[in-house]
C-alpha cells in the first residue's frame, strides 16, 4: 500500500524521536513498576528512601555474582545481564584492535560524561544478621543507620545486605543496639565481597545512585525515565504539555566509566478525565453516554499529579462516589473526599463523579489476587496521544518542533543537567560520599566513510545526497524487470476513474525506467470486502502475474483478507493502493513511479546495486516480530541474498509457538537460502554475513548460545567439504549515545556514513556505531552494530563499509536507510505476516519481495 | 495405548504440545520420552500462569483416570461427567501418534461415515481472563451446526449470550479482546439471552428428546474455552454438563484413516481446516456479523469447518457437493481455476524463463524441489501440500489413486527425493547446547 509504504519510508529517514511519543505511553504501560502504592489503599508507606527496597529482590538471593541481582526491577535491569558477555576475546583478528582507519576523521561531541573514581576504588558488600531476628525491615534499617559507626558514611542497606564505600576494620563486626521497645539486639556484619568498579554489580549500583541524584534534582521517575514537572513546555493550542526529562544510564565504556543522558519527553494532556467526561456528555448523545465514555476512556493511561504516578483505566465504577468510604490498610474507614484532603490537601470539587478503576500490577509473581485502585477522575490527567490525536497533522507538527530537538538545543539541555548535578549540594554530597566525580562531556573522533555510487543498468550515478537519490535516478534504467503483461486491477465502481488515471500514469512512468507494463484486466466491484475477495477468487488464475487493488478505505480486515488470500491460497504478488492516495492529482506521477518500482520488486526484479568488492558473499537479515493478536506466536523473518550483486532475495517466514524472541528455525531457513544460492550461482557462497535485528535487551547471551550454533550447524552438514566463513552481527536501532559534530561554530548532525568505533564502544565487544540515515529534523540516532561471531576475518574497516553499502539497497526507498537492507526486508516480512497473513506465506513467493 | 502406566503431569502435556514443532526442526522424536530433554529449558521459561494451562490438562487427565485430583486452592472443577466412560480423553488423542479413537463414532463402513451426523460447536468469549481469576471466560456468542457428509449442513443454531457482569477491573481487557475479534459490545447489547435459555435451547437442538448425547466437535484450539463455557453455563442452570466435546482434527484424521487406512499428518489436517477463502461467503456468518461486516462469528467458524470437511472429504467419498456443503458460488469460481493450479505453476515459471533471460538460472525442476523443501523442511508428510489450494491437492492426488488406495505409500516415497533435508542428528547437538 503506497500510503503505508511512504509513511514507513518517511519514518526511516526522519529522526527516530518520532516514535518516542507513542512509546512514552506504551512504555509506561509495559512497566508500571511505579505504581506500587495506590490512592485508595493508604499510602503511609510513601517512599522516603526507596533504594533499599529496590535492592531487596535480588540481593537476598544473589551472592555477589551479579547476574541475578535486582530481579524486581524487571526489564530495567535486563541490559545489565549483558555485561558479563565477552564475545571479542574469541575473535582473534580484533582482539588487539577493532578500530578502522579509512575515511575522513570528524570531531564529535557526545552525550556521555566522564565519571571519575579514585584508583583502587571498591564497593564493600556485607551480610547483616540480627539477633534476635527482627521481622520488620524498617526496624532493621533504622537500627543499623542510627548506629554511630555508620553516621556520615556512604551506605546502602536493604535489610540483609549492606554496601559501603569504605572497608570496616574487621571482617566480622559485632554491634549492638536497642529498639524503642527496649529490646537489646546484637548485629553481626560480615564482609562478603569487595567489588571493583567495573564489576556488573557496581555498575548497577552506580545507576541506582544516579537515579537517587536525579530524584534530588526534583525529577520524578515515570516508567524508566526521569521527568521534571517543574518546568513544563506548554502547547496551549492543543491542550498539551510536555515534561522534559532524561533517560540515564551509567556503564563501562571502552576505557572508562561514563554516564549517559538522553533527552526524552513525556506528553501530557492538560485535561483531566473529569473534563473529558463533561465535554463528552455535552457533545454526544446523552443516552449512550456511558457506552461512549467507556469506549473512549478504557485503556487510557492517566497520571495523577499528586504523586506523579501513572495508571491504566481498566474500568469505570459508576456506583461509587467520592463521598463513599473505603477501608484503609490499617482497617479504618475514610471517604475518598477526606482521604485526599488529609493526604494531599486536595479539595475535590465534584462530589458526584464516578470513580475510575485501575488494576495494579501485583508486586510478587506468586500472589494471584487482583489488586484494584479507585482513582478520582478530577485528579487524573490523560497522557499519551490517542489515535485521533496522532492523525492530526498540525498537532503532530507542533509537537515535533518541541520534541525533536536539534543538536544545539539538545546540547543545551545536557549541559543544564550537568550543571544541575554539579551545583546541587545534595546531589554533590551523594556523589562525594561514594567517591564519584562527575566529569566533563566526552568528545571523540569518528570517521566518515566514502560515499557510494549507485549502479543502474546503463549508468552509474553519484547521488547528490545519499539520503535520497530519487531525483538523481529519474532518467536511469533500472537493472532488470520482468514485463508485466497479465495482470488485474480490482477497484470499486466509485474509484474507476482513479484506477484509470493510475494506470495511464503507470504506463507513462514505467517506459523510461525500462519496465514494460501491458494492459490489465480491470474488474469493477461493489465497495465491500466480500465483493473484492470474490472478484479476486474468480479472476485469479495461474498466469496472472500481479493483482492490484484500489481500496476504498484503509480498513484493515479488507487488506488482510486480500493479502491472506493472495499469499496463501493463490500465491500471486499483490499491490494495494488506497483510493485516497490517488486523489491528489499533482502527486500522481511521483506516486505512480513509486508504485511502479514497488511492482517491479514484487515481480522479482532488481532496481539498483552498489559495488560489492567481495565475490560470492551472501548477506542475511533476520528479524523477529510478534503476531498482532495478544499472546500470539512470534514471527521469524529470514531474508537472504541470492546473487553476488546482492540484488535478488530469498525470503522465508516462520511462525513459532514459543513466546520468546529467539528464533529456532534458522537451520531450515539457512538451508533453503543455501539451496537457492546453489541453484542461482552453481556453487555455495564462500562468505555469509548475518545481520540479526529484533534482539531485546538482555538477550545477547541467548543469541550467542543458541542462534549462532544453529546457523553454524546448517552450514556444516550441507556438503562435507563445504565450510564457508560466517559472521553474525547484532543490529540495534535504539541505543543511548548520540553524536553531534561541530561545524561553522554550531552543532549539527554528523554527516552520513559516520562510523564511531572507539571510546563510546564496549571493551568486551567488537562493536561500532554507524550513522546511515539523514535526519531532517531533530537529532539522528546512530545504529549500533555488535559483531558477535566472525570467522570471515574481515578488517573492521571492511566490515563497517560493507554494512554501510548494505544500507543503500532497500528498494522501497531511493536512499540510505537506518539498518542494512536485509534487516529491513525481514522486518517488512514479519510485519506483514504478523499483522495480516498470520500463516507462513506460500513458498512460491519466496523469490520476490512480495511484502514490500 | 502407550504411557498408560505412568502418571501424566503438566510437563507431559507441555512436551506433547511441543512435539510437532520439534519434529519440524528435524529432531528424531517419536514418543514423549524422546522429546523430554529438549523441552526442559522452554518449560523453565514459562510463567506460572502459562504452566497452569498444562496443569489443568493434567488434572483433567487424572480425573478421567478415576483418581481424585487434588486441585489445591484452585478454583476449577474438573470435567468429569461423560468423559469417565470414554477410555481416553480427546486432548490425549489429539496429541497421540497412535490411532485416534473413532470407534465411538461407530464408523464401521463408508456408508456409516457418510450418514452419521456430527455437531460442530463454538462459543465466543469476551477475551480470556488470567488463570488466577475464578471466571476465565465471558461467553457471548454460540454457534452450532448439524452436519453429515452426505447431506451437508442440515440445521444450525446461533444465539448471543448475555455474558453477565464483567469482573471488576477487567472491562478494558475484555473490551480490547472483543474489539480485536468478534466486536460484540460488552454492554448495551440487548440481543443476548441468559445462560439458562441458551443452554436449554442448545440441548434441545443437539438432542431433541434429551436421551442420547451425540459427540460434539470443535477445533482443538477452542476446546478448552468451549468446555469451560459450557460448564460455566451449566452451573448456572444447575444441571450437569452433558455434552462431550471432541476435536475436529481427530474427526478428520479418523475419517481419513477409515477411508485410506493411512493417517494424515496433524499439521496437514490443521492447515486443511484453517482456510480463509470462505471468510466472506454469503450465508456463512450470523446476521449481525454479516450486517456489520465482521469476520469473526461463532456460527461462521462452525460452518467453515463444515465447508472444509465437505471440500476435502467430499471428493474423497465421491459425494456430489451441494449448496448445503459449501457456498457453491465461490466454489465453482475457484474450481475452474484449479486444474491449472495443479501443474504447480510450472507454466508460469517456464514462461518467465523464456521471457527474461536474467532470471533463467533456475529450471522448473529445481523450483519445484525447492518448494517442497521449504514447505516441509524435514521432508515429512508432504502429501498434498504440493498443491496450494486449500487442500484440493490431496483430494486430487487421492482421486488419482483412490482405486488403489494401497499405493499411498508409493506416493510418499516419490515425494521424498525432492526434499533432500531429512532430519539430521546434528540438529540435536545444536539444540542441546542451549541447555
Amino acid at each position: 500500500m503506497t500510503g503505508r509504504a511512504r509513511a514507513r519510508a518517511r519514518g526511516l529517514c526522519r529522526s527516530p524521536e518520532s516514535g518516542k511519543l507513542g512509546q512514552s505511553q506504551a512504555s509506561s504501560w509495559n512497566h508500571p513498576t511505579v505504581c506500587d502504592s495506590e490512592a485508595s489503599a493508604s499510602t503511609d508507606l510513601l517512599g522516603t528512601d526507596r533504594i533499599p527496597q529496590r535492592l531487596k529482590g535480588g540481593v537476598s538471593a544473589g551472592d555477589g555474582a551479579g547476574n541475578t541481582l535486582f530481579q524486581r526491577g524487571g526489564k530495567t535491569w535486563n541490559s545489565f545481564l549483558e555485561l558479563g558477555i565477552n564475545t571479542r576475546e574469541k575473535l582473534a583478528h580484533v582482539r588487539d584492535c577493532k578500530t578502522g582507519s579509512s575515511g575522513a576523521p570528524v570531531k564529535l561531541v557526545t552525550n556521555l560524561f566522564n565519571l571519575g573514581l579514585p584508583r583502587e576504588w571498591h564497593l564493600f558488600q556485607y551480610y547483616v544478621v540480627f539477633d534476635p531476628d527482627l521481622a520488620s525491615k524498617r526496624l532493621r534499617i533504622a537500627l543499623l543507620y542510627s548506629h554511630s559507626k555508620f553516621l556520615k558514611k556512604a551506605k546502602v542497606f536493604d535489610g540483609t545486605m549492606l554496601f559501603l564505600s569504605e572497608k570496616l576494620e574487621e571482617k566480622v563486626t559485632q554491634l549492638s543496639g536497642e529498639t524503642q521497645k527496649g529490646i537489646y539486639v546484637t548485629i553481626t556484619i560480615t564482609l562478603i565481597s569487595e567489588l571493583p568498579s567495573s564489576s556488573p554489580m557496581c555498575i548497577q549500583f552506580f545507576n541506582i545512585i544516579f537515579k537517587k541524584i536525579l530524584r534530588k534534582l526534583s525529577m520524578y521517575r515515570i516508567g524508566r525515565n526521569f521527568y521534571s514537572p517543574s518546568d513544563p513546555v506548554e502547547i496551549p493550542q492543543h491542550k498539551l504539555s510536555l515534561w522534559p526529562g532524561f533517560a540515564i544510564s551509567v556503564s563501562q565504556f571502552e576505557n572508562k566509566l561514563m554516564f549517559t543522558a538522553n533527552v526524552t519527553h513525556k506528553v501530557l494532556r492538560n485535561e483531566t478525565v473529569l473534563e473529558f467526561m463533561t465535554d463528552l456528555y455535552n457533545r454526544k448523545d446523552k443516552s449512550h453516554f456511558i457506552e461512549t465514555c467507556e469506549k473512549e476512556l478504557l485503556g487510557c493511561i492517566v497520571l495523577t499529579r499528586y504523586n506523579n504516578r501513572t495508571y491504566r483505566i481498566d474500568d469505570i465504577d459508576w456506583s461509587v462516589k467520592p463521598t463513599d468510604a473505603f477501608q484503609k490498610r490499617d482497617g479504618t474507614k475514610i471517604t475518598y473526599f477526606d482521604y485526599y484532603k488529609q493526604q494531599y490537601d486536595i479539595n475535590l470539587s465534584d462530589l458526584s463523579q464516578p470513580m475510575l478503576v485501575s488494576q495494579l500490577k501485583s508486586k510478587g509473581t506468586d500472589s494471584g489476587e487482583v489488586r484494584i485502585a479507585h482513582l478520582v477522575p478530577e485528579l487524573c490527567f490523560l497522557t499519551g496521544l490517542s489515535k485521533r490525536v496522532t492523525s492530526d497533522f498540525r498537532l503532530m507538527k507542533d509537537l515535533a518542533t518541541e520534541t525533536h530537538l536539534n543538536p544545539i538545543r539538545r546540547q543545551q539541555r545536557l549541559s543544564r543537567l550537568a550543571d544541575n548535578i554539579q551545583r546541587n549540594t545534595e546531589a554533590r554530597f551523594e556523589l562525594e560520599t561514594w567517591g564519584l566525580q562527575f566529569g566533563c562531556q566526552v568528545s571523540l573522533t569518528g570517521r566518515v566513510v566514502p560515499s557510494e555510487k549507485i549502479l543502474m543498468q546503463d549508468s552509474i550515478c553519484q547521488p547528490m545526497s545519499a539520503a535520497d537519490w530519487s531525483r538523481d535516478m529519474q532518467h536511469c534504467k533500472i537493472l532488470g524487470a520482468q514485463p508485466l503483461n497479465n495482470w488485474l486491477i480490482v477497484c470499486s465502481h466509485r474509484n474507476e476513474d482513479a484506477a484509470e488515471s493510475l494506470l495511464s500514469c503507470l504506463r507513462r512512468v514505467s517506459g523510461p525506467i525500462g519496465f514494460l507494463v501491458g494492459k490489465p484486466k480491470i474488474i469493477k466491484v461493489q465497495e465491500n470486502t466480500a465483493a473484492f475477495i470474490r472478484a479476486i477468487q474468480q479472476h485469479v488464475n495461474p498466469d496472472i502475474q500481479l493483482v492490484m487493488c484500489v481500496l476504498p478505505s484503509n480498513r484493515k480486515d479488507c487488506y488482510d483478507s486480500i493479502k491472506r488470500f493472495l499469499s496463501l491460497d493463490h500465491p500471486v504478488p499483490s499491490q494495494c493502493v488506497l483510493a485516497r492516495t490517488l486523489s491528489r492529482q499533482g502527486m500522481m506521477m511521483s506516486i505512480a513511479t513509486k508504485i511502479a518500482m514497488q511492482v517491479v520488486c514484487k515481480l522479482g526484479g532488481e532496481l539498483w546495486a552498489v559495488e560489492i568488492p567481495l565475490k560470492s558473499l551472501m548477506v542475511v537479515g533476520i528479524d523477529v516480530g510478534r503476531e498482532a493478536r495478544t499472546g500470539g506466536r512470534s514471527v521469524v523473518g529470514f531474508v537472504a541474498s541470492s546473487n553476488s550483486r546482492i540484488t535478488r532475495w530469498f525470503s522465508r517466514c516462520i511462525l513459532q509457538s514459543a513466546k520468546t524472541d529467539i528464533a529456532d528455525c534458522l537451520k531450515v531457513c539457512m538451508k533453503g537460502a543455501l539451496n537457492k544460492w546453489y541453484k542461482c550461482n552453481h556453487g555455495f557462497p564462500a562468505r555469509i554475513i548475518v545481520y540479526r535485528d529484533g534482539v531485546g535487551d538482555g538477550q545477547l547471551q541467548t543469541i550467542v548460545d543458541y542462534e549462532v550454533p544453529q546457523l553454524l550447524s546448517s552450514l556444516r552438514d550441507s556438503t562435507s567439504s563445504y565450510s564457508p566463513k560466517m559472521s553474525v552481527i547484532v543490529v540495534r536501532k535504539s541505543c543511548m549515545p548520540r553524536f553531534f559534530t561541530e561545524m561553522n561554530r554550531t552543532l549539527q548532525n554528523p554527516p552520513l556514513g559516520t562510523v564511531i568505533d572507539s571510546e563510546a564502544t564496549r571493551p568486551e565487544w567488537y562493536d561500532f556505531y554507524l550513522i546511515s540515515q539523514g535526519a531532517y529534523q531533530g537529532t539522528v540516532t546512530p545504529t549500533y552494530y555488535n559483531v558477535i561471531y566472525d570467522d570471515n576475518g574481515l578488517k573492521p574497516d571492511h566490515m563497517q563499509r560493507l554494512t554501510y553499502k548494505l544500507c543503500h539497497l532497500y528498494y522501497n526507498w531511493p536512499g540510505l536507510i537506518k539498518i542494512p537492507a536485509p534487516c529491513q526486508y525481514a522486518h517488512k516480512l514479519t510485519f506483514l505476516v504478523g499483522q495480516s497473513i498470520l500463516r507462513e506465506p506460500s513458498v512460491e513467493l519466496a523469490d520476490c519481495l512480495f511484502y514490500l | 495405548m502407550p504411557n498408560r502406566r505412568a502418571s501424566r503431569n503438566a510437563y507431559y502435556f507441555f512436551v506433547l504440545e511441543k512435539m510437532p514443532e520439534l519434529r519440524r526442526r528435524g529432531l528424531p522424536v517419536t514418543r514423549v520420552a524422546d522429546a523430554i530433554p529438549f523441552c526442559s529449558s522452554d518449560w523453565g521459561l514459562l510463567r506460572e500462569e502459562e504452566k497452569e494451562k498444562y496443569a489443568e490438562m493434567a488434572r483433567e487427565w487424572k480425573a478421567t483416570q478415576g483418581k481424585v485430583p487434588s486441585p489445591p486452592g484452585k478454583q476449577k472443577p474438573v470435567p468429569t461427567t461423560l468423559l469417565e466412560s470414554v477410555n481416553q480423553l480427546p486432548s490425549e488423542q489429539t496429541q497421540n501418534v497412535s490411532l485416534p479413537d473413532v470407534s465411538s463414532l461407530s464408523l464401521k463402513s463408508d456408508q456409516a461415515v457418510l450418514g452419521s451426523f456430527f455437531y460442530f460447536l463454538n462459543i465466543f468469549s469476551h477475551g480470556e481472563l488470567p488463570p488466577h481469576c475464578e471466571q476465565r471466560f465471558l461467553p457471548c456468542e454460540i454457534g452450532c451446526i448439524k452436519y453429515s457428509l452426505q447431506e451437508g449442513t442440515v440445521a444450525e443454531f446461533h444465539r448471543f449470550i448475555d455474558p453477565g457482569d464483567v469482573p471488576r477491573g477487567f472491562r478494558f481487557h475484555c473490551q480490547a479482546a472483543s474489539d480485536a475479534s468478534h466486536k460484540i459490545p460488552i454492554s448495551n447489547f440487548h440481543s443476548g439471552d441468559d445462560y439458562a435459555t441458551v443452554l436449554q435451547n442448545l440441548y434441545r437442538f443437539i438432542s431433541p428428546n434429551q436421551s442420547s448425547w451425540p459427540p460434539v466437535y470443535c477445533k482443538s484450539d477452542d476446546r478448552y474455552r468451549v468446555n469451560w463455557c459450557l460448564k460455566h453455563m451449566a452451573k448456572k442452570l444447575e444441571t450437569r454438563q452433558e455434552l462431550e466435546i471432541l476435536t475436529v482434527e481427530d474427526l478428520v484424521v479418523g475419517i481419513y484413516q477409515q477411508k485410506l487406512h493411512k493417517e494424515p499428518s496433524k499439521t496437514w489436517v490443521r492447515s486443511l481446516l484453517d482456510v480463509s477463502m470462505w471468510d466472506y461467503s454469503s450465508n456463512t456468518r450470523c446476521k449481525w456479523h454479516e450486517k456489520n461486516d465482521i469476520l469473526f462469528c461463532a456460527l461462521a467458524v462452525c460452518k467453515k469447518i463444515a465447508y472444509c470437511i465437505s471440500n476435502s472429504l467430499g471428493t474423497l467419498f465421491g459425494i456430489p457437493l451441494t449448496e448445503a456443503h459449501v457456498p457453491l458460488q465461490d466454489y465453482e469460481a475457484s474450481n475452474s481455476v484449479n486444474p491449472k493450479m495443479v501443474v504447480l505453476d510450472a507454466g508460469r515459471f517456464q514462461k518467465l524463463r523464456v521471457d527474461s533471460p536474467p532470471f533463467s538460472n533456475s529450471s522448473h525442476q529445481e523450483q519445484r524441489s525447492n518448494m517442497s523443501t521449504c514447505d516441509y523442511p524435514s521432508g515429512v508428510k508432504t502429501t498434498g501440500k504440493t498443491s496450494n489450494v486449500r487442500g484440493r491437492g490431496i483430494t486430487r492426488l487421492l482421486e488419482s489413486i483412490s482405486n488403489s488406495s494401497g499405493n499411498f505409500q508409493k506416493l510418499r516415497n516419490c515425494e521424498t527425493p525432492l526434499s533432500p533435508y531429512m532430519p539430521q542428528k546434528d540438529e540435536c547437538k545444536s539444540f542441546s547446547s542451549l541447555s
